[in-house]
């Protein structure tokens, strides 16, 4: 925690936030889908807004966008209030879900339409056209339409179109969801190093924690309208502030503990600091634990069943009590295969990397 | 293989089954139309079926009595009033419905649909009346604005349907894209609405030239639209003319589908 102050701190102290959102409130009638939502986007940063539907990520870059209007709070960028500034004339770019390309228009004329509506000189239009396309590698399909192009290469056009503004803050909305997966972790990492090559401060929006741990320096945790948490990929993995968090990014196993004069008990013989007292919830990622011969260990299952995940393996271990626990192991580093309904204990392999929760 | 066989038995009477019922109903919606076009090259002065020769004297007559060439060309403006007046009205109603932010959208709709759902003669008389009450005497004005009221709502629908499914996100990305509202119209809505504002403008047009109802209490007259002179010439008189008359009416709306097959595409129209 200490450590992400003073890097937050860091951060801020080079420059001043290209992105400002301040205590931002938003109102659907009588219900309250933002709530003091507040959030610096650094020059260059790519932030993602990560959450299940519902959870106000999407309202919160439609305010942004100037789609809709935050009930209270301020949106600023560059230090200027965006509240009084209609969405025609905020300095954003949007890619939607859907990336909502205009059917009747060739690609060029897409990618070009925000400088036709600026009364941009025809010569320029088509020389920064020509040069939005090249940056998406879309060169040649100029006079193609929409309805001609693959998912992958609509998802560019729409890039392109919002490029050719030079836009300060880029909101993506969701922009994978229309791609197959095989696709998409693929133009992750392209739209990712593409941003970043290009420097623009951009906010993304996700329920996809592998999208958003690929795609983001930092990552925003949405909950009922609320940001519960907003860090670096590695923190919010390693050390997420509650279990809602933990839950939501990665796989994790959580049971109750009790703490007693700032320690808890870990169930194989371990302790770990904390400062709360009484009933807490404690959680280990799968790959803190290690599995070892029954008679090792205090912490006691049987083996269910084992997952193949590519380099890893995922033993399901059934704990007398009938939960759960996951434990991850690197294929190569196991010493020796090990069979279903086998009886094994459970280690915690460093328990500092161990969380605890008040719920 | 079995399985395969029993349904492909039971696909070949149900489409068989489907493919009969078809026959039919297009011999009873094409039938009559071409029993008319028949009896219109027949000899004789009097309306009769099966006909006994040929003859093009019917639809000589059609194009020298005045008044009836004086009424097609009536009924021409009242149809092109009428679309004019509906995609005015019609476009902006249509639009207000789907993507107003205001209470009442849905009243709206309906309220626009209530004088299509009354019969063509109520509303005829009642346009009359009220057009007395403010000093309007019958025309070709006040019949055109009477066939607008009643058929406004077939513009407003099929404009309405298609702006439905349009993704709304399409607007929105105009207006991110520096597009000010009327630009977003110009360049995004408009023309993707413009198949069903074609399509809406086939209907009011027809319904503009063909309303007899409404139209026989609102017409001018000395401006009598063509379902009202037809009228009169089946009650008066007993000759093919009419049919010829009929004939004529069949071939433009012929080569008027042929037109928005071509330039617009059936489909479009359809939709």
């Amino acid at each position: 925690m200490m450590q992400n102050a003073a890097d937050n701190a860091a951060t801020l102290s080079q420059a001043a936030p290209v992105l400002r959102i301040g205590a931002v409130d938003k109102y659907f009638g009588a219900t309250q889908v933002l709530q003091n939502c507040t959030l610096d986007v650094g020059d260059g940063e790519i932030v993602t807004l990560l959450g299940p539907s519902g959870c106000g990520k999407t309202t919160l870059l439609r305010c942004i966008a100037g789609f809709w209007d935050a009930d209270a709070g301020r949106i600023e960028i560059d230090g200027q209030d965006m509240t009084p500034v209609p969405v025609n004339r905020r300095p954003v770019g949007v890619v939607f879900q859907s990336y909502a390309l205009f059917p009747h228009l060739t690609v060029a004329r897409n990618v070009g339409y925000a400088l036709r509506m600026r009364g941009t000189p025809a010569s320029e239009i088509e020389a920064r056209v020509t040069e939005a396309l090249r940056t998406v590698s879309l060169e040649g399909f100029e006079s193609r339409y929409p309805a001609q192009l693959s998912g992958g290469q609509q998802q560019r056009v729409a890039i392109a179109r919002v490029l050719v503004m030079q836009p300060r803050v880029l909101l993506l909305d969701e922009p994978f969801n229309a791609l197959d997966a095989k696709l998409r972790s693929t133009m992750q990492v392209e739209l990712r190093q593409l941003i970043k090559q290009l420097g623009i401060t951009s906010i993304f929006v996700t329920h996809d924690q592998e999208e958003a741990l690929t795609m983001s320096d930092r990552i925003a945790v949405m909950r009922g309208g609320r940001i519960e948490q907003a860090a670096t990929p590695d923190e919010i993995f390693d050390r997420p502030v509650s279990s809602y968090v933990a839950d939501f990014v990665g796989t994790s196993n959580f049971w109750d503990a009790q703490a007693e004069a700032g320690q808890v008990t870990l169930p194989d013989g371990q302790s770990v600091e904390t400062g709360l007292s009484g009933k807490v919830r404690v959680m280990s990622r799968p790959h803190n634990l290690r599995l070892a011969p029954e008679e090792q260990g205090p912490w006691r299952g049987v083996v269910l069943f084992q997952r193949h995940i590519g380099p890893l393996i995922e033993y399901h271990v059934e704990m007398p009590d009938g939960a759960t626990i996951k434990v991850a192991a690197i294929r190569q580093d196991r010493v020796r295969p090990v069979r279903d309904r086998a009886a094994v204990s459970i280690g915690i392999i460093d328990s500092a990397q161990v969380s605890v929760f008040a719920d | 293989m079995k399985a395969l066989k029993r349904s492909s038995l039971t696909d070949i009477i149900g489409l068989g089954l489907i493919f009969g019922v078809a026959i039919f109903s297009l011999i009873l919606l094409v039938a009559p139309s071409i029993i008319v076009l028949i009896i219109s090259f027949d000899t004789r002065a009097y309306v009769s079926f099966p006909p006994e020769g040929f003859t093009l004297r019917w639809y000589g007559e059609v194009f020298q009595k005045s008044e009836l060439v004086e009424s097609m060309l009536n009924s021409l403006q009242v149809g092109l009033t009428v679309t004019v007046l509906c995609i005015l009205l019609g476009v902006p109603t249509a639009l207000a419905c789907v993507r107003g932010r205001f209470r009442g959208t849905t009243a709206l709709s309906v309220f626009v649909l209530v004088p299509h759902m009354v019969p063509g003669i109520v509303l005829g008389v009642a346009v009359l009346f009220a057009g007395a009450l403010v000093g309007v005497s019958p025309s070709i004005w006040l019949q055109s604005v009477a066939i607008t009221v009643f058929i406004l709502a077939v513009m407003v629908r099929t404009v309405q349907s298609r702006l439905m499914r349009l993704d709304p996100a399409l607007e929105e990305a105009a207006a991110n894209l520096r597009a000010t509202p009327f630009q977003s119209l110009r360049t995004v809505t408009f023309p993707l609405l413009m198949p069903a504002i074609l399509a809406g403008s086939v209907f009011t047009f027809v319904e503009g030239i063909d309303n007899l109802s409404v139209a026989i209490f609102t017409h001018g007259f000395r401006d009598r639209p063509l379902p009202v002179e037809l009228l009169a010439l089946v009650q008066y008189t007993s000759t093919p003319l009419v049919a010829a008359v009929s004939g004529v009416q069949i071939v433009l709306a012929i080569v008027a589908l042929i037109a928005v097959s071509l330039t617009i595409g059936l489909d479009n129209v359809n939709d």
